[in-house]
């Protein structure tokens, strides 16, 4: 019997986590400049991102600028999980409940994005999920010493694609939500959802 | 395998708002097809909640001479085909065939980094409008094993 499906085209893994990982440096990178550029750089005290001395500086939170990379970072991982979604879904029967949708989301999305599935999901079964993934397969291979909590701010960039993709996720099955990361042990991380209560 | 005359295919986003609607059958004017999705989309609400499972719902209502079958996906985008009603049964396995070529149709779509998913805008894209065009003719894709329909009125 022919088999009249197209063959499932793969991508590189060690591409994507590339791709990512320069996602946010170059994020950082760009909007620091311009903030520095047109004088609305609210703390020069942590340095440019070109002032030769290398790596991820330690970017305090109030800043406005990170609050432009946490935007920016976040909705494209919004776009791409309103996407991821899409294609996923396609063969899968509707789903339940919201429940449902988060146990896909901690199975097959997950096996799908990082070929491992959820560590351990936990909920207050009043709207909030805790996914906890014991090795998040981005942070595998960044060096850093184990829980200094220097090591956990540089790392939080790189959380706000993967929250902004669990919530294009969410999104495009009709679920409004807020969805935080945190990382208190790397290579350890939680993702919190906080899905709105519907009337 | 049954010929099936496809006269219509819509589909409608998420906000019930029209995406794309493609005419095949000349002897009806765009404006009944229009009238036909905007009916469909209060009959799938309440099919989808009570066929909780399956995202092919099955006939709609038919109308005249037309018949019109519906699907729903996980992201809430309706899929409408209307049939001009032929002299054999329709089986099922054959409208999931068609809706699910759609569905792939718009996945390839949806993947475009352009396409705004919620623009409420409408699908404005030459591969597209190719796809169901051939999947409204019912001419085979690469390896595929349909029948094709008798030759329309150009």
């Amino acid at each position: 019997m022919a088999s009249n499906q197209a063959p499932v085209k793969l991508v590189n893994e060690s591409a994507v986590e590339f791709l990512t990982t320069e996602m946010v440096e170059a994020m950082i990178r760009t909007i620091k400049d311009d903030a520095i550029r047109l004088g609305t750089d609210k703390d020069p005290s942590l340095g440019s991102p070109n002032d030769g001395t290398g790596g991820p500086k330690d970017y305090s939170e109030g800043d406005e600028a990170m609050e432009a990379v946490y935007y920016k970072l976040e909705m494209i991982g919004f776009r791409v999980g309103e996407r991821l979604i899409e294609k996923i879904s396609k063969d899968r029967m509707r789903f339940s409940d919201n429940l449902d949708v988060v146990k896909f989301v901690c199975k097959e999305v997950w096996m799908f994005l990082f070929k491992k599935q959820v560590d351990n999901l936990k909920t207050n079964h009043r709207g909030v999920y805790v996914l906890q993934d014991n090795s998040f397969r981005w942070f595998t291979r960044m060096a850093h010493d184990q829980s200094s909590a220097e090591s956990v701010k540089k790392v939080t960039p790189y959380l706000w694609f993967p929250c902004g993709i669990l919530r294009g996720i969410l999104s495009n099955l009709g679920i409004a939500s807020v969805v935080v990361a945190e990382t208190s042990s790397l290579p350890a991380c939680t993702f919190q959802i906080k899905i709105a209560k519907t009337a | 395998m049954a010929n099936i005359n496809i006269s219509c295919i819509a589909i409608i986003g998420k906000q019930n708002n029209p995406l794309f609607i493609k005419n095949f059958n000349p002897s009806h004017a765009d404006l009944k097809y229009h009238y036909i999705a905007h009916t469909s989309c209060d009959v799938m609400e309440e099919r989808a909640t009570m066929k909780a499972q399956d995202m092919y719902l099955g006939v709609l209502f038919s109308m005249e001479d037309l018949s019109v079958y519906g699907y729903m996906t996980n992201t809430k985008i309706k899929f409408i085909t209307v049939l001009t009603v032929p002299d054999v049964i329709i089986k099922d396995l054959d409208m999931k065939n068609i809706f699910r070529r759609i569905h792939a149709a718009y996945v390839n779509h949806a993947s475009n980094p352009f396409y705004e998913i919620d623009s409420e805008k409408m699908i404005k894209s030459k591969k597209f409008e190719q796809e169901i065009e051939a999947i409204g003719r019912g001419r085979a894709l690469e390896g595929g094993n349909r029948n094709s329909l008798p030759a329309t009125a150009p």
